[in-house]
């Protein structure tokens, strides 16, 4: 990480901590639903810096979920074990699939994701031993020692917690050998080929991080929910986290996410007197944001706002100096 | 197993390979030649159905002036689409006209229940009368599907010879070049788009007397033409009619015997398949965007 990096990081922490005091239960709520949705879509904008686009998002959330969901109910294994078995059953499924889908390029990732998200909902829905249509209820609550996670502030620190791990490990990544590898595929095929990169190989890497990470929230998700079933990990929720990412802003994968989210998050709220409406609402400024800021918020920001700053402050990036 | 049973589920297997096969090949050919992956064909497939619907029993006119009517109002629906959302979002990229065309066939599917309300649209069968071979009893209004899914594939065919689809061909392989060699981009992209809008309306009509039309009708169909899409090889349309079939029965078949576990199946044999020809079964695959 770079010093910049490391400064924002513990700061956005410290602030986040105080917040279940200083919002109240209701918001503090709010608070975990957009974490969740934001750190789902740290998996998309993740992928989508060594240029796939992944639809397979709520896919791998349920993998997560449901096998929280099995251990801790049938087989009396801790919710911390059930986790990371989780995350290695993701990485496994996903490598037999990806090993099929990544070196068709791109257009077949998307279809075979798409396709695969699907299936493991049908899976899910279509067996017994995974509960059927009506899923798994009455999950344990992770604890420690005797302590439980059940009260909101402490699965609100839960998945603090987790997305301190998230945020770490990928900008470790981000700042090593592979994550320049990953930006250089971004940038260009041809590019990367040229410099010797194994394009395969390495997109493979991104994407199981990407599932793993996938699985661990879907166990978070579990804990909070107590329940699960295939319902709540349908396609809409993948096509929910990419309109967060679009509004945010495509090109700035840490950021966005949650900034999307907390925006989409919103909206229907105050969408929400508009009853059986409101979605088709939805739909138009979607399609109004990709007519006329399709880099997103963020996007505005760095062409009206950053150009000011430049300038106030007489301190240029490289390569932005006026001439 | 009967007979009786087996042509009945043959001929329902063969019904749906019809219909994935003309969906199928609208879909490949708007992500072949204009580079956009349509997620709003199975509400363009719905829509179809309730056009055709309407026009028979509100409008009291004969069926086959119904499925042109499908036919052509989901062409022109489809223009429409192209010119005002597509049109200015190509130059942003993949993931933009995508979820363009997802907003797209939310509406689509939100107006479609705000104005039919959630109910199936029953309409009267075109032909009554039924085949009898040998006791085994072949329905001539479900035969009358595949017929006609096999006549628009033979047209399709056809119309691919045509100096528009050589154009749409050529496109596919690169529009810079294409445009060099006085091939209009826009032009032949607007009618990809709609011919593709128009083959799933066509596929919604042709399937409505035999199967009630409903607004639920459009949200599988798009999987299952990946699942052509993906055994036929992209871009294919001889491909895609044989992989149709095939993906068509094997799902008949497999809901009979298997019940919901058909898909999964199909898709594990998809798997398999994918992994020793990449390229799918049969056919040259037209080049993919982004790579």
């Amino acid at each position: 990480m770079t010093r910049n990096q490391r400064i924002c990081f513990a700061v956005f922490f410290l602030l986040m901590i105080p917040v279940p005091w200083l919002l109240g239960p209701f918001m503090t709520q709010i608070v975990i639903l957009v974490i969740t949705s934001g750190m789902l879509a740290l998996a998309f904008t993740h992928t989508l810096k060594c240029g796939l686009l992944r639809f397979d998002i709520a896919g791998w959330w349920a993998v997560g979920g449901y096998t929280t969901a099995v251990l801790t109910t049938k087989y009396g294994v801790s919710f911390w074990l059930s986790m990371l078995i989780g995350g290695l059953i993701a990485v496994a499924i996903g490598y037999l699939i990806f090993i099929v889908a990544i070196p068709r390029g791109m257009i077949a990732f998307f279809m075979v994701g798409m396709v695969v998200a699907m299936i493991i909902t049908q899976v899910f829905s279509a067996s017994e031993y995974f509960g059927g249509w009506g899923g798994i209820a009455n999950i344990p609550p992770p604890s420690i020692g005797s302590f439980q996670f059940i009260s909101k502030p402490s699965l609100y620190y839960l998945g603090l917690a987790l997305l301190a791990l998230q945020l770490f490990v990928l900008l470790l990544l981000y700042n090593s050998r592979i994550g320049r590898a990953w930006s250089a595929i971004g940038g260009g095929l041809k590019l990367a080929k040229s410099l010797g990169i194994d394009i395969v190989k390495y997109r493979m890497v991104n994407v199981l991080v990407g599932n793993f990470f996938l699985a661990l929230l879907g166990s978070y998700y579990a804990a909070y929910s107590l329940s699960v079933s295939p319902m709540s990990f349908s396609t809409g929720v993948s096509i929910n986290v990419m309109v967060a990412v679009l509004i945010g802003g495509m090109f700035h994968s840490i950021s966005a996410p949650f900034i999307g989210s907390a925006i989409l998050y919103f909206i229907p709220e105050y969408l929400r007197s508009t009853g059986e409406f409101s979605s088709i609402i939805l739909a138009l400024i979607t399609i109004f944001i990709i007519l006329f800021m399709p880099m997103g918020l963020l996007g505005l920001f760095d062409r009206w706002v950053m150009p000011l700053i430049f300038r106030l402050t007489k301190r240029y990036p490289p390569g932005m100096q006026p001439a | 197993m009967t007979l009786g049973l087996f042509t009945q589920i043959l001929v329902n297997g063969l019904i749906m390979g019809g219909i994935y096969a003309m969906v199928a090949s609208g879909f490949t050919l708007t992500l072949g030649v204009v580079k956009i992956f349509n997620f709003a064909q199975g509400q363009f497939y719905m829509l179809g159905a309730y056009v055709c619907f309407g026009v028979v029993t509100a409008l009291g006119m004969p069926y086959p002036v119904a499925l042109l009517a499908s036919f052509v109002s989901m062409f022109l629906l489809g223009a429409l689409f192209y010119f005002g959302v597509i049109h200015k979002t190509l130059a942003s990229g993949f993931f933009h006209t995508w979820l363009i065309t997802v907003s797209f066939g939310t509406i689509i599917g939100q107006g479609a229940l705000l104005t039919f309300g959630n109910k199936a649209g029953v309409m009267p069968a075109v032909i009554e009368g039924a085949y009898n071979i040998g006791g085994v009893i072949i329905p001539q209004g479900k035969l009358l599907v595949i017929g006609g899914a096999i006549i628009i594939m033979v047209a399709l065919y056809y119309f691919m010879r045509t100096k528009i689809g050589t154009s749409m061909l050529a496109a596919a392989e690169n529009v810079g070049v294409a445009g060099l060699m006085g091939i209009n981009a826009t032009q032949v992209f607007w009618v990809t788009t709609a011919v593709g809008c128009a083959l799933c309306g066509f596929a919604g009509g042709l399937i409505a007397p035999v199967f009630a039309a409903s607004l639920f009708m459009g949200q599988t169909i798009l999987m299952k033409a990946l699942f052509v899409v993906m055994v036929g090889g992209m871009g294919s349309m001889s491909g895609a009619l044989i992989a149709a079939f095939l993906v068509g029965i094997a799902e008949s078949f497999g809901f009979q015997y298997v019940g919901q576990w058909d898909l999964i199946l199909i898709f594990g044999f998809i798997a398999v398949l994918l992994y020793f020809k990449p390229g799918g079964l049969i056919g040259k695959p037209l080049p993919l965007p982004g790579e």
